[in-house]
């Protein structure tokens, strides 16, 4: 069904288009609440992609790889939303996500508090990579399509921003890190 | 937190929180926006091979085009319409089928069926081109210009199709592989420019231009090819590509080929003072009927005045 819609899409259907968005765009939205760490950033970057997706359909070939090719627009509409995000914002103090719950019970509180933190003193790169692999589950060749890198750039980013991501925790933990750095 | 627990699944726990829904309202700006915005035409939806081997048939597909050429101007008028003297590989390999005329409204999207009109609409305010396709097999797209592709197969070895019309200015980058670097600060805006940025751009192995008319409407034809050994994969963007139809969007080539190896003839003509380009395509595997069709096609070319 997707297929066929992505097809009609290509031909200058905008019904077509606006019902392939509405498949797509919640796994588009969670995608990118979670590497920005910003639902409006978030629905900007959306409706960039869509967009974008939209004046860019017919260089799609393979209807069945629209959702993938998709991903890799929002990777940049994201880039593009954060580099917007920094020029505007240094200051502005932590918010936890819109939508979070807070019924893990294998996360404390105090675990979401350090892992917003360390998460946000990512690279906008390196949350994108980790988004892909832990929260769509995605293989490290999946995770390379979806971020436009080599595969083995996006292993090591991969290993990098885990690591990155660990030892921000550690030191938030011990209290070490400068308060600057507490900032988004 | 202790670093005794697991990171992966602390972060995969973490990232199962947040948002998932994606308000209506943004679905209603997007539909808002792309109902005000044209979808970006892609030229070259097929693929082509191979090329060294071929360059002999090109060039001597060229010469008896000039020969053909030279031969209308001296023993008679050319052609009320067509593109008889465009350089035409069927000259060497098959007859043209000959292209009948048709009562039938020009369709906009063709889907294998029976031959009959096919248009090419105008890009802007360009005129629609109406074309007769000869055969069954032959797959086309609408709108903002369009393509023809015989058996909907763009692929190597045996592909084979047309695409356009563009308009100019066109901005030819000076390296097709290397095109996010060699885009040129101004654009060519004529026929002698296009074709002369053409022959320069690195590795095409540009034919000698030939004079042409079509439908009235004079201006060159060119054969270009991409290299048997070219690596896309080491192009900017994997892309190869031949021009861009604004400078600077990033948005890479309006025009990018689609495998080593491709053989593209060109029809580039002044219509009414403005630059415009046809590009039909095809691989050294193309059967000879399939392009006699596309000449066929490339003949029957009809401006709407």
């Amino acid at each position: 069904m997707q297929d066929g819609l992505v097809e009609q899409a290509q031909r200058g259907d905008a019904e077509a288009f606006d019902s392939l968005a509405r498949m797509v765009g919640d796994r588009c939205l969670a995608i990118a609440v979670r590497i920005l760490r910003d639902v409006d950033l978030a629905e900007d970057a959306v409706q960039a992609a869509l967009i974008t997706a939209w004046i860019e359909l017919r260089t799609l070939r393979d209807p069945s790889r629209f959702e993938p090719w998709l991903h890799r627009i929002l990777t940049n509409a994201c880039y593009a939303e954060a580099r917007r995000r920094r020029r505007w914002s240094e200051g502005l103090r932590i918010l936890p996500v819109a939508g979070a719950s807070a019924s893990d019970e294998y996360l404390t509180v105090d675990d979401r508090d350090l892992l917003e933190r360390a998460f946000r003193r990512l690279t906008t790169q390196q949350r994108a990579v980790l988004v892909f692999h832990h929260y769509l589950g995605l293989s490290i060749s999946e995770v390379a399509e979806r971020t436009g890198l080599p595969i083995g750039t996006a292993k090591s980013r991969l290993h990098n921003a885990t690591k990155a991501l660990r030892a921000s925790i550690e030191a938030d933990a011990r209290g070490t890190v400068p308060s600057q750095e507490r900032l988004a | 937190m202790t670093a005794s627990r697991d990171p992966d699944r602390l972060i995969q726990h973490f990232l199962a929180e947040g948002a998932e829904h994606l308000q209506d309202q943004v679905y209603d700006a997007v539909r808002a926006d792309i109902e005000q915005q044209r979808q970006r035409a892609v030229i070259g939806p097929w693929r082509m091979p191979i090329m060294n081997k071929l360059v002999p048939i090109g060039v001597a597909a060229a010469a008896v085009v000039v020969a053909l050429v030279v031969g209308t101007r001296l023993l008679g008028p050319p052609a009320s319409s067509g593109v008889g003297a465009v350089p035409s590989v069927q000259a060497s390999l098959a007859p043209s089928p000959t292209a009948a005329p048709s009562a039938v409204t020009p369709s906009a999207t063709v889907r294998g069926n029976a031959p009959g009109p096919f248009v090419f609409k105008g890009v802007g305010d360009g005129p629609d081109i109406t074309v007769t396709i000869p055969a069954p097999g032959w797959y086309g797209e609408q709108p903002d210009g369009g393509t023809l592709v015989k058996n909907d197969k763009s692929d190597p070895p045996d592909g084979s199709g047309m695409i356009g019309p563009w308009y100019g200015p066109l901005y030819v980058y000076g390296d097709p592989c290397q095109w996010s670097t060699t885009s040129p600060k101004a654009p060519v805006t004529t026929v002698d420019g296009l074709v002369a940025a053409l022959t320069a751009q690195k590795s095409r192995d540009a034919s000698a231009p030939v004079d042409i008319t079509v439908d009235g409407y004079s201006g060159k034809s060119i054969i270009l090819h991409v290299p048997d050994d070219a690596s896309f994969g080491k192009c900017d963007q994997g892309r190869f590509g031949s021009w861009d139809i604004a400078a600077g969007t990033n948005d890479g080539p309006d025009r990018y080929h689609q495998g080593p190896g491709q053989i593209d003839e060109l029809v580039i003509l002044n219509v009414s003072g403005k630059l415009m380009v046809f590009d039909a395509g095809y691989y050294a595997g193309t059967p000879a009927g399939d392009l006699a069709e596309l000449h066929a096609i490339l003949d029957s070319m009809t401006f709407k005045k």
